[in-house]
């Protein structure tokens, strides 16, 4: 397979355990290590060259970002 | 080795060294000009490595992305736009 | 992309992933983020999808952005 395979499937597996068990215990570490394994998807779609897929992935990817975030601050607020 | 090749290895090389120096770097403020290096060196990069029309478009985009994100960590970490009419 | 650039590519891209996990402090997660998002871009490029990294490379930011929305209203207090 191509390194973009490889690098990907390593990034993934490590994100993946970076946001299930975190150094510290809060919402934006986690938010922030849940974008490692979203960049290790995009480089294995990139390796079996799903076009649609890799577009449809990066704009879906920033929004779910955005619904996180409202979601922080509306805990954070009550 | 053609000079495209020597460029662009010049580029990664200096990508690398700048990530390193992230690494190393314990200050948060210190840490924001090695990251503007590491954009500069990967816009070029960018821009070499596939002869085509249109990689100056995907370089220029980057390019603005990449600044303006290093802009609005360091406009965070210096407390925002608010704070300059007091 | 000869061998030299995919190399470094990796490196930028693996230095970025071990940084964001190891780093305490929220910025320098993000600036570890950007490193990682560095190494990626390259990739895609040589790929030969120009329109998909001009999209991902401004979608980045963005998120980056909706990000540091959560700290500014936190050290606002």
């Amino acid at each position: 397979m191509s390194p973009e395979f490889y690098v990907g499937l390593f990034i993934l597996v490590a994100g993946t355990l970076a946001v299930a068990f975190p150094r510290d215990r809060s919402y934006v570490t986690r938010l922030i290590n849940l974008e490692i394994p979203s960049w290790g998807l995009l480089l294995v779609m990139l390796s079996y060259d799903e076009a649609l897929a890799l577009f449809t992935f990066g704009g879906v990817s920033a929004l779910t970002v955005f619904v996180f975030v409202r979601l922080i601050q509306k805990k954070e607020d009550v | 080795m053609s000079p495209d090749e020597l460029a662009v290895t010049i580029c990664i090389v200096i990508a690398v060294y700048s990530a390193v120096r992230i690494a190393l770097e314990r200050n948060t403020l210190k840490k924001l000009p090695f990251l503007n290096v590491v954009s500069f060196a990967v816009t070029g990069v960018i821009a070499i490595i596939l002869p085509h029309p249109l990689t100056i478009l995907a370089a220029a985009a980057y390019f603005v992305g990449s600044t303006l994100e290093s802009n609005a960590i360091a406009s965070t970490i210096a407390g925002g736009p608010e704070e300059k009419d007091e | 992309m000869n061998e030299v650039v995919t190399a470094g590519c990796a490196l930028l891209v693996l230095f970025g992933t071990t940084l964001t996990i190891c780093e305490r402090n929220a910025f320098d997660k993000l600036i570890s983020l950007s490193v990682l998002v560095a190494g990626v871009i390259p990739f895609i490029v040589a790929r030969g999808y120009l329109d998909i990294a001009t999209a991902t490379a401004l979608i980045a930011p963005l998120s980056t952005i909706f990000t540091l929305m959560v700290l500014f209203r936190r050290q606002e207090r």
